[in-house]
């Protein structure tokens, strides 16, 4: 009935071993997990875990090893880098750890970028797109080039990039990483705000465990190279979150307890 | 779905021929396609235009037998490091010099980029007008051009160079004899080797350009002598020398700077 | 110990009457520069090198009578002819062997060679095969400006952000559209460095298969007033060829300026190479 938006079975990936030498260790190896939609599930991994290379494979930049990944239960195409279709056709958005916003561009016409690829740009995408522009705070920044905006900016104009065409899925590889701390709760409080706006489905993978509570309906635990899910728990704090006061809310010291042992 | 072992035969197959290899042999059957075409271009055009690719290997050979490639190589090099010399013992002199007297730089400079801009090549018939068909007008064209290369990758260093290691040594009571001695001499290594490798090929070529217009001898002369007399196999034969020369030197060149430049951790490369 | 201080201010914070006095000294140096020149032709005779003043007045002479006009026209057709010919192709081929790393592999010790051998050393090929007339400045130019042209668009391809390219095939674009909206302007800045130092040679090449042989140019100009010991023909050509060169650079300078506005002030270009 309620079946997962997103499947991911026995995913395997290694890199491709050079002749005569020994074969390369699995990066990721066995990690099964299922996504249901309008969920915020948090993966949480030390560096190097292959965090960025599971979701590279989820919106199919990358070939996996061997495993399977099925979308809205249909399996999408693997190991054979020909049949792959990055970004699955639209249906999965990647905001990815550096902003990568196209620097002769400015703020609005990055964010309008997906729209111009995708032949959506009319009246009514363009409203959108400026109504997301103003929820992030750029209001008055659309013409600026990236080079004049600061870190944190940049990775909002980044976030409704991908928001702006709706894809039902969207990947997040720690986003909000490279900001000093003020900036990332700022993020964090306008991410959770503009996901309750739409309840889109978010897969997001951070280091952090405080974020992955915080922004999590539920949080699983990726294990050392290689990598699979090693835990699983579910984020039982009520939403609307408060950012803030987020530390001190009940149950959060217990579930972040629980979860950095296993971390560790 | 894919087994892990299916996925380990996956990725370990090795195409069938490597990447080398095609490669290669690309660029092997490029070469042939071009000396087809050079052959078929004679066929068409005639030899008044296209001399026979076997009729230029034929001068070739007499043009080496006879030695007269070798006088005509040594002319075009004797002035072409002489020239090379000159222009970067200036070109490196005075940044040096320059860099004691922000007034003087400032006053100068507009001047020196100013003359950047004239085409060197133009001055050789008012050269010729002075010194007559000789080396002179050659040299004076190909140390204009060899000045420039070392004068802007100098200077750049220069200003490029750490002001706080300059600022320190002065603290220190360094002479600025010492302080350009050793703090920005050795700042400016990288650039000053690249811009050599840049001139001194850039020499050869102007020197042979030069022969074109002023000489009586030189593979810059021979090619030129050769078309005047509608030779064109002897154009070609030139062409031929002229491009191995101009090759040849960038070739040891680069050799030299991978043999000097082996230890460093980094490369700085200034393009052109 | 106060000693050392003024030397070390002197490098870093000009003091405030500094704007005048550089003017005044370019100025100065200017002055000198023409009456060195003056006394040289004093001493030398106006054969051998010509006066300022007749230098100048001629300048003016030949413009208004159009004839410097007509002359720098042909040089800069040919330059201009030359530049789209060689130009063009050689921004294009980084495109379309974009998708084959092979091909550029394969083509790349041609391409080498290429820009490594003295293009300038086929000028009497081409007057051999074009005759006196346009077409053999324009191939010398084409030849001299494509592979200039070539390897700063390549580097400009291939420096290419990977990432920006994933990004946009994330939100679906297909390849033309990369092509044009991702690794085009990307590239930009690249190719114009090669334009901006390519064209200074381009000019030059066009002059000199002028000097060689030709009945029109500046280059014409320059070889004709020699022959006949009019050297203020000749310093006017000079004079009129470095004009345009410089006109050329700043007009690149400008129009780069104008479309690259989205960079960041840091990204200095640096040109090295006499003409």
């Amino acid at each position: 009935m309620n079946a997962p938006l997103l499947e991911v079975r026995n995913l395997a990936k290694r890199f491709p071993t050079r002749a005569g030498r020994e074969p390369s260790p699995w990066v990721i190896r066995d990690l099964t997990f299922a996504v249901r939609e309008g969920e915020f599930l948090t993966i949480i991994g030390p560096s190097g875990a292959g965090k960025s290379t599971l979701l590279n494979m989820i919106a199919q930049v990358e070939s996996a090893s061997a495993g399977e990944i099925l979308f809205q239960g249909s399996q999408i195409g693997l190991g054979d880098s020909k049949a792959m279709r990055p970004g699955l056709d639209r249906r999965v958005g990647y905001v990815t750890q550096d902003d990568n916003l196209l620097p002769w561009r400015t703020t609005i016409d990055n964010v309008l970028f997906p729209l111009e690829v995708q032949g959506q740009l009319d009246d009514k995408s363009r409203a959108h797109a400026q109504m997301l522009v103003d929820a992030v705070g750029l209001k008055g920044f659309e013409r600026y080039y990236p080079h004049e905006l600061s870190g944190g900016m940049r990775k909002r104009a980044a976030l409704i990039r991908t928001l702006v065409y709706d894809p039902p899925v969207i990947l997040m590889d720690e986003p909000f990483g490279a900001v000093d701390a003020q900036t990332r709760m700022q993020l964090q409080e306008d991410l959770l705000r503009l996901w309750t706006l739409g309840r889109k489905t978010i897969v997001f993978v951070t280091h952090d465990i405080t974020e992955a509570i915080l922004l999590g309906d539920r949080a699983l635990v990726l294990t050392k190279q290689p990598s699979r899910i090693g835990a699983e728990h579910i984020i039982t704090i009520p939403r609307p979150r408060n950012v803030k006061s987020f530390l001190t809310m009940p149950g959060f010291a217990e579930i972040y307890e629980r979860i950095r042992a296993e971390v560790l | 779905m894919t087994t892990i072992d299916q996925a380990t035969t996956l990725l370990e197959r090795e195409p069938p021929i490597s990447r080398k290899t095609i490669v290669i042999m690309g660029r092997a059957a490029l070469a042939v396609l071009l000396v087809i075409g050079w052959q078929a271009g004679a066929e068409t055009f005639g030899s008044i235009f296209f001399a026979y690719p076997m009729d230029v290997v034929r001068r070739l050979i007499e043009l080496t037998v006879s030695g007269q490639v070798f006088v005509d190589l040594y002319a075009t090099l004797r002035v072409s490091t002489i020239g090379f010399v000159l222009g970067t013992v200036a070109g490196v002199l005075l940044p040096f010099l320059l860099r004691r007297s922000k007034r003087w730089t400032e006053a100068i400079e507009p001047y020196v980029l100013g003359s950047q801009g004239i085409p060197k090549y133009a001055l050789a018939p008012w050269l010729i007008l002075w010194f007559g068909i000789g080396d002179t007008p050659k040299l004076v064209i190909v140390t204009a051009m060899v000045f420039y290369i070392p004068f802007v990758n100098v200077f750049a260093g220069i200003r490029g160079v750490d002001q706080r290691l300059v600022k320190m040594a002065r603290i220190v009571g360094a002479s600025e004899t010492k302080i350009s001695r050793e703090v920005i001499w050795n700042s400016l290594m990288p650039f000053f080797f690249t811009s050599l490798k840049i001139a001194l090929p850039r020499a050869v070529s102007a020197c042979i350009v030069g022969e074109f217009l002023v000489s009586t001898e030189g593979v810059g002369h021979y090619i030129e002598h050769a078309r005047e007399l509608s030779d064109t196999v002897g154009v070609f034969a030139g062409i031929v020398v002229a491009t191995t020369l101009v090759l040849a030197v960038n070739g040891i060149v680069e050799y030299l700077e991978r043999r000097a430049l082996a230890w460093r951790p980094t490369d700085r490369d200034m393009v052109l | 110990m106060s000693n050392a201080t003024a030397t070390i201010d002197a490098d870093v914070v000009p003091a405030p009457g500094w704007r005048w006095r550089t003017h005044f000294d370019r100025l100065l140096v200017a002055v000198v520069i023409v009456a060195l020149w003056q006394v040289g032709s004093m001493i030398f005779g106006v054969y051998w090198l010509s006066t300022p003043w007749a230098t100048t007045s001629r300048f003016f002479a030949m413009l208004f009578s159009g004839e410097l006009i007509r002359h720098s026209g042909y040089t800069i057709e040919e330059s201009f002819i030359g530049a789209v010919i060689g130009g063009v192709p050689a921004v294009i081929l980084p495109f379309v062997l974009r998708r084959s790393p092979i091909l550029v592999s394969i083509l790349d010790p041609f391409m080498v060679g290429g820009y490594g051998s003295p293009k300038l050393a086929l000028a009497p090929l081409f007057i051999l095969w074009f005759g006196i007339g346009l077409e053999s400045k324009i191939a010398l130019v084409a030849s001299v400006l494509f592979f200039i042209v070539y390897f700063s668009t390549l580097t400009g391809v291939r420096a290419l952000d990977a990432k920006l390219v994933q990004m946009a095939q994330v939100m679906g674009a297909s390849e033309q559209q990369l092509a044009r909206k991702i690794i085009f302007p990307a590239a930009v800045p690249n190719i114009f460095a090669g334009f901006r130092i390519g064209l200074p040679y381009a000019i030059g090449a066009a002059v000199i298969t002028e000097l060689i042989s030709s009945n029109r140019g500046l280059g014409y100009l320059v070889q004709v007033g020699a022959m006949n010991f009019d050297t203020t023909q000749c310093f006017v050509a000079i004079l009129a060829a470095t004009i345009i060169v410089h006109a050329v650079g700043f007009g690149v300078d400008g129009t780069e300026r104008l479309l690259l506005r989205w960079r960041p002030s840091s990204e200095a270009t640096l040109q090295a190479g006499g003409n």
